[in-house]
């Protein structure tokens, strides 16, 4: 008899944003967050007390999907971020610090969720249009013919990771990688549609990050034993290649519903290895000179294709079966009768190569969009965050592909954005409170809130007891070094605002980030190319970032306008 | 049970489960208090021998009879008569080709959605289902068909997408698989495709055959056959311009290989719901393979616009254009939010959304209990009853005495309280007269006003009318004295006649003859329809309306139980409007709102309504109807077991009652 256990009741609970432990919690959650954000963000050790692998890190996928949330509040939160990284792989950590800045300010107004919700979506609203329009001032667009601009997003990316624990060197290499790996998937001659191709991550743990590299084509691992029957490999101008999707390892294929029966004397076994062979014949016929088979080959077979110098790699993977039909140009095979002549593809050059203690066959095609990046890293944690980083920024480039903008990083564009809004609201609030019946107390009070949200999201980059102040003419963020006096002539003592565009030396005046901060138009800072100012820019992913904007107000409105948690503790 | 009542309301309708709850609980309440003070009334010297709870029990059985007749007739009945003159509609011309007007849904839409979706998005997610709407609809006039349609196959008509903003919901063109394909082949102009359901490759065995083998070489043979027949169908379909192939089982290897070698795209494992959409928008049937013969025509083809890869949030589906043939033009709604649960939330709000337009669009049926009485053909109750009271009764007699047996005598054989809406019409003519004498020891107890209701029971069984042919046997004298004590309980019954009078309609089933007999009561079933698309707007106007004319009603006529029950479920509706303006203060609180309109009422001027929103009223009575079968359902329960399992041994539990 089964055991029965009491069912339950479930918990509902009124109210939960208000009840002190929630917001303790919420509390200790963004403390993780911003201490995590930004270049000089400290680094996160998740571990479990009973042992097992340590993952230290800094990025919000890692952290939060390691993080054990209970509560329904935070839940939420979490999520809400997970999934936006997982469509956009980057603005994680803004997303959710923008999240709970927002609704720890919202509840601070004292304001009814109503009006909180309707103003917030206002606000957001005003944030996207401006965002989008052609007079944005945080925003630059991306010029495809040189690389400096992407090298810049990519370096942002690669900085903004320190748990990668990369010197100015590696990082450097890291990002012009990345770039090159990136360049290589855009197809040259392209029609109506850009299909873009994959890099692949070929993992190297142990080794210097130095030593990464990338390669067109595809790097197949291969044990040192085959790579030594393979060898040498005859020289020709072209290989020729079959893939099979099908298994060569000679069982029965489906034999339908009903039963099968075999007279005695009858070998099943040698029927369909003769088949198999008669397919080896074929191949052969056909001067093939490679065969690569997702599944299993029957050793006979291997052998007779060895036998005639045929070179045959089985257990390639449903992983490496799209790249490897790309590069090669053929098409899976899932027959093992008659096969057709324009299922074959072609290779330019096969060789071996050696890295490290790993050897690999290394297909060169003619002309594809399919690269392999060879990562490497001192150990396994620091590799594990730099693979991630790589994924994020070669998603982060292909998202630019899309949209060719960026927006200004290091806390600019928050601290632009909002000092946009504040202008919008001081000087044209009716466009707003046109239509909602809120008073202009409310929207004043909203507004402070939620550009308080923004700066301070911009104000968590800052980690070493520095001042973090914006100027008041392009509404940029800038940060002092720790111990700086409190009256000082600021030009000597900051020299770039956070994405490197600004001078300190033009006729500037600042304010503290936490002070009063009253509305100004911010104007629109162009990169100058005499100064030499837009080689070292931090610039962040447009797309992204604005889904990251729109996600975490969405998210916060959502949080705030609930009332009841009811939870079913079964 | 209450819950289960309430999801298969749900189910239904899409709409109200809150208002659901809200008017059960204020029905229960008003019931209680009613039993209450009915309590000493109610009891006479015989009954209070009987048990406490006994009697309880069949107060509320009586109660609940007494609510189903109320549903089936008296409901129908206002909404006919009362209510439908306040209907708006939301067709934008009254006229014979209904046009939908766009506003008018958007208004609708926006109050349905207000309380599902959240305030962040629910303007939005509005606007979505209304262009969405608009999009899927053809032609005007087949509207009906797309909400079936709809409400079908919600579930493949939408993709969920987590991790963008809510705003980054849009609609697309066509149909998209919440799958891959297997193979791939770009196409363009003229793209034909097939559904199969089976396997394309020819197997060994089929089930239940037996395969057998006698040589090595029988088996290649027969695997080079299969091999070169695959081939065959797949060149076939190829020579008929077949470009995409759908299939609900997996295919083998061999298969997708030919078809990707043949410029053939695939798609595999569709879902059951799938294929039928398909089947039913495009009018496509499954391509059924031939046994024998190569040579054969594949009918069951059809054109699609575009067949292509859409990548939605690093996933893939399949794109389809599909050619509708039917009023429904294909589109999905790909629905983004930042959590799994919200998505979720909009996709059943939508869902509840067509259903309630589903229901909207849909004539509503009304039957009723017809009774034509009096040379007057009185339309009031009122007027039959004052007729009664002052006395025209002996004439009556008289007249049907002066004519016996002319008419026709209409008995109501239905039980009523069963909701057997069907009443057949005998004619007395056949009856002997025999069986009028039976009839007689019947109505003895019936004349007691102090017995439980099981003899009111029976009287509601047997009409009014048979009474009265009793009556038309006796002397005069002698039923008067018997209808004088008669009385009472008479008026009861009628009452639950009475409500039901003349009605402008198609369903007057009498025979001519019977208008000769204008002084006899007769009941005939009748029936009308509410139009479809009555709305009416929101705020509980509804209820305030259904509220005011129930309680006129009431007054009408007075001692009857079915008053008493009107008058419970008229306070009762009022309780929903207190509850939505609970929160509003000074011109929209409650009560301001209540005597406004029935000021409005009274005066018979428009009612301006504060608010914007419409709301279907056949979603309203629909859900009125299913709380007043939920409660009766609840009422005629008299004692509740509860069987607990424990470990040992397993017994019933019950209360203290002797069954």
């Amino acid at each position: 008899m089964s055991r029965l256990e009491a069912k339950k009741p479930s918990l509902c609970k009124s109210e939960p944003l208000t009840s002190e432990k929630v917001r303790a919690t919420l509390c200790v959650l963004k403390g993780i967050l911003t201490s995590s954000y930004g270049p000089s963000g400290r680094l996160k050790q998740v571990h479990n007390g009973l042992g097992g692998c340590v993952c230290t890190t800094s990025q919000s996928s890692a952290l939060l999907s390691n993080l054990p949330v209970t509560h329904p509040i935070l839940k939420i939160l979490t999520t809400s971020t997970k999934n936006h990284v997982s469509c956009f792989s980057d603005c994680g950590l803004f997303t959710a610090i923008l999240c709970c800045n927002l609704i720890e300010n919202v509840q601070r107004t004292g304001l009814t969720p109503t009006t909180v919700i309707k103003l917030n979506q206002h606000l957001l609203r005003l944030c996207t249009n401006y965002l989008k329009s052609e007079s944005c001032g945080c925003r630059i667009p991306v010029d495809f013919s040189s690389p400096q601009t992407l090298l810049c997003l990519v370096r942002s990316i690669v900085t903004s990771k320190p748990a990668c624990m990369l010197t100015r060197e590696e990082t450097d290499h890291i990002s012009a990688l990345v770039l090159k790996a990136f360049l290589l998937t855009i197809p040259e001659n392209t029609k109506d549609r850009l299909i873009l191709g994959k890099s692949i991550i070929v993992p190297l743990k142990g080794h210097r990050v130095l030593d990464s590299t990338v390669f067109p084509g595809i790097l197949i691992e291969v044990s040192e034993v085959q790579l030594m029957k393979i060898l040498p490999i005859k020289k020709s101008n072209a290989f020729k290649v079959a893939l099979f999707c099908a298994s060569l390892s000679g069982d029965l294929s489906d034999t339908g519903e009903g039963t099968m029966v075999v007279s005695s004397g009858v070998s099943l076994e040698n029927a369909v290895l003769e088949q198999l062979l008669n397919l080896g014949r074929q191949l052969v016929s056909d001067h093939v000179d490679l065969v690569m088979c997702q599944k299993v080959l029957h050793p006979s077979l291997k052998q007779f294709l060895s036998m005639h110098q045929v070179i045959a790699i089985d257990r390639v993977g449903v992983a490496l079966m799209e790249p490897l039909s790309k590069v090669t140009g053929t098409q899976p095979i899932g027959s093992l009768g008659s096969i057709s002549p324009s299922s074959y593809g072609s290779v330019k050059d096969l060789c071996p190569a050696k890295f490290g203690f790993k050897h690999f066959l290394h297909l060169i095609p003619n002309e594809a969009t399919i690269c392999s990046l060879l990562l490497c890293n001192r150990n396994d944690t620091a590799w594990d965050e730099l693979k991630l980083t790589c994924q994020t920024a070669l998603h982060v480039l292909q998202l630019t592909i899309k949209e060719p903008c960026v927006l200004l990083g290091g806390g600019c564009t928050e601290t632009h954005l909002a000092a946009y809004i504040r202008h919008k609201t001081c000087n044209e609030p009716e466009s707003i409170l046109r239509d909602d019946g809120c008073t202009q107390t409310e929207l004043q009070l909203l507004t402070e809130a939620f550009c308080r949200a923004l700066e301070s999201v911009a104000g968590s980059l800052e980690h070493d007891g520095g001042e973090v102040l914006t100027d008041m003419k392009y509404g940029h963020c800038w940060s002092s070094q720790a111990e700086s006096p409190s009256v000082v002539n600021w030009p000597d003592w900051l020299s770039r605002c956070g994405c490197g565009l600004c001078n300190s030396q033009e006729e500037l005046h600042w304010s503290f980030l936490k002070a009063t901060q009253h509305p100004i138009a911010p104007q629109t800072c162009l990169p100058h190319e005499a100064t030499g100012s837009s080689n070292n820019l931090t610039l962040d992913c447009f797309t992204a970032k604005l889904s990251g904007l729109q996600v975490a107000v969405e998210t916060a409105n959502l949080i705030l306008d609930l009332s009841y948690v009811i939870e079913d503790k079964n | 049970m209450v819950v289960a009542c309430v999801s298969s309301h749900l189910r239904r309708t899409g709409d109200g489960a809150k208002t659901f709850i809200i008017l059960l609980c204020h029905l229960l309440r008003g019931l209680h208090t009613v039993i209450d003070k009915e309590q000493d009334s109610l009891i006479s010297k015989n009954i209070q021998t009987h048990r406490r709870h006994w009697k309880n029990c069949c107060q509320w059985k009586f109660i609940s009879q007494a609510l189903l007749t109320f549903q089936t007739q008296i409901l129908d009945y206002i909404m006919d008569h009362y209510l439908s003159k306040h209907f708006l509609t939301i067709f934008s011309s009254s006229t014979e080709e209904r046009t939908l007007c766009r506003s008018s849904l958007e208004l609708l839409l926006e109050a349905y959605f207000c309380g599902r979706v959240g305030r962040n998005n629910h303007y939005f997610i509005s606007q979505l289902m209304c262009n969405y709407f608009f999009k899927c609809m053809a032609c005007e006039s087949g509207f009906e068909e797309v909400f079936d349609l709809v409400d079908d196959y919600f579930v493949e008509l939408n993709v969920g997408v987590t991790g963008l903003p809510v705003s980054d919901s849009r609609i697309i063109a066509g149909l998209v698989l919440h799958r891959d394909f297997s193979v791939y082949c770009p196409a363009d102009g003229d793209i034909r495709i097939v559904i199969v359901t089976e396997t394309i490759q020819p197997l060994f065995s089929a089930s239940a055959s037996e395969f057998i083998l006698n040589s090595e070489a029988q088996f290649q043979t027969s695997q080079f056959w299969i091999m070169e027949k695959t081939k065959a169908i797949v060149k076939h379909l190829q020579s008929q311009n077949v470009k995409l192939l759908l299939s609900s089982v997996k295919q083998p290897d061999l298969v997708t290989y030919y078809a990707g070698l043949n410029g053939i795209s695939v798609v595999e494992c569709l879902s059951p719901e799938e294929v039928s959409l398909i089947q039913r928008v495009m009018g496509l049937s499954p391509f059924i393979l031939p046994q024998a013969s190569s040579q054969y025509e594949i009918c069951n083809t059809a054109s699609v616009k575009f067949c292509k890869p859409l990548t939605l949030r690093s996933k893939r589906y399949v794109h389809l254009g599909l050619i509708s043939t039917c009023s429904f033009v294909p589109h999905c709604i790909v629905l983004c939010g930042p959590v799994q649960g919200l998505v979720e939330q909009h996709e059943g709000a939508l869902h509840g959304a067509f259903k309630m337009l589903r229901q909207l669009f849909k004539d509503l049926d009304l039957s009723y209990m017809i009774q034509t009485s009096d040379q007057n053909h009185t339309s009031s109750p009122l007027t039959y009853k004052d007729s009664r009271e002052s006395n025209p009764l002996p004439e009556i007699v008289n007249g049907l005495i002066q004519r016996p047996y002319q008419g026709t005598v209409v008995k109501n054989k239905g039980n009523l309280a069963k909701t057997q809406t069907y009443l057949k019409v005998y004619s007395n003519l056949v009856v002997p007269s025999v069986e009028l004498e039976t009839c007689i020891p019947c109505s003895t107890p019936k004349v007691t006003p102090t017995d439980t209701y099981q003899t009111n029971e029976t009287l509601r069984c047997l009409a009014p009318t048979k009474t009265r042919t009793i009556d038309d046997n006796e002397p005069f004298i002698e039923s008067n004295s018997a209808n004088s004590t008669a009385e009472n309980t008479g008026i009861e019954i009628s009452s639950e006649n009475l409500q039901v009078t003349k009605i402008a309609g198609k369903g007057n089933m009498l025979p001519v003859r019977e208008k000769s007999l204008e002084m006899c009561t007769s009941q005939s079933y009748c029936c009308s329809t509410l139009p479809a698309g009555c709305v009416l707007p929101v705020g509980g106007n509804f209820e305030i309306l259904l509220h005011y004319y129930l309680l006129n009603y009431t007054r009408k006529c007075q001692q009857s139980e079915e008053s008493v029950v009107s008058m419970i479920i008229a306070n009762a509706l009022l309780g929903i409007p207190q509850v939505l303006y609970k929160s509003k203060k000074g011109k929209y609180s409650f009560p301001q709102i209540y005597i406004r309109t029935l000021h409005a009422l009274q005066t018979s001027q428009p009612i301006v309504s504060s608010q914007k929103g419409l709301e279907s009223v056949a979603g309203k009575y629909q859900l009125l109807t299913s709380v007043l079968q939920c409660l009766t359902k609840i009422l005629t329960i008299d004692l509740v077991i509860n069987i607990r399992r424990q470990p040992r041994e397993m017994y019933d539990q019950d209360s203290d009652e002797e069954v």
